[in-house]
């Protein structure tokens, strides 16, 4: 990857149409302009991820949706209500289910 | 009463006062504007949010605080405006706003975007899906425990 230093109102060009501006430096953030071509997209890489989210999340078929929800709700419900009767607190079931799934994930 | 005819629930008759609007649509979906919350008695608390234009997608959510409880919201400036909230003011998540989280459901799991909450301005029913720049919140953050996971043993 190719690392660069910049100024204030110092540009980086890409390509023979891209150029990016160093428009403000704050405390932890930059502020960016970029100047490209209508047909190059530009798009913050969350907002990338979030949209290919969005269509995968209204990609799944009903059926499957409607049975896995199902199942996964149950689930949820008897952590919550197993979690709520030992403890005593509002959600603890969810917490202890985020805390297992971390482990698994980590695990793995 | 207007119907639109959806993939998941058939013919579906809404009120035009529960629609959503969604004034920058959603993300993957920026020309979905008008959207209405589905409830299901036997998938509560799930909601789902259909779009009521020809085709349109249908998002099934959870409130967030049933997937992360003590989820904070921080909404950008920008998406406060979008959704008709007071400028630098975070909102009231269940009183002022609702704050859902959108699912994935996919082969190897089911997932909640927590990095993008969609947030409804209940008292305008305007909304947006505001991205979060900060927090470490993930946008597939795992809903379902391991299949074979141990009931927890009061000891």
């Amino acid at each position: 990857m190719l690392m660069m230093r910049r100024r204030v109102g110092e540009t980086i060009r890409i390509g023979d149409d891209i150029e990016i501006h160093i428009a403000h430096i704050g405390r932890s953030r930059v502020k960016i302009a970029i100047d490209a071509p209508p047909g190059v997209r530009v798009v913050a890489r969350e907002a990338h991820l979030v949209g290919e989210q969005n269509r995968a999340a209204a990609a799944a078929p009903a059926p499957a949706l409607a049975g896995r929800l199902a199942q996964a709700l149950q689930k949820f419900r008897q952590a919550s209500a197993a979690g709520a009767d030992m403890q005593g607190e509002v959600h603890p079931g969810h917490r202890r289910r985020a805390s297992r799934t971390r482990a698994r994930q980590d695990a793995g | 009463m207007p119907q639109i005819e959806t993939a998941y629930f058939g013919r579906l008759a809404y009120d035009d006062s529960s629609v959503i609007e969604f004034p920058a649509g959603l993300p993957g979906f920026e020309d979905r504007r008008r959207f209405v919350p589905v409830e299901l008695p036997e998938y509560r608390p799930l909601i789902f949010l259909q779009c009521v234009e020809p085709g349109g997608p249908c998002f099934p959510a959870l409130p967030v605080e049933a997937v992360a409880p003590g989820y904070q919201v921080e909404i950008s400036p920008e998406d406060l405006a979008t959704a008709g909230f007071a400028p630098r003011r975070q909102p009231v998540a269940g009183r002022e706003a609702l704050v859902l989280a959108v699912l994935t459901v996919a082969e190897s799991g089911i997932t909640a975007n927590l990095l993008a909450p969609v947030v409804i301005n209940l008292a305008k029913r305007r909304a947006v899906q505001a991205i979060r720049t900060e927090g470490g919140y993930s946008h597939a953050h795992p809903l379902e425990a391991p299949e074979n996971a141990e009931v927890p043993v009061c000891s």
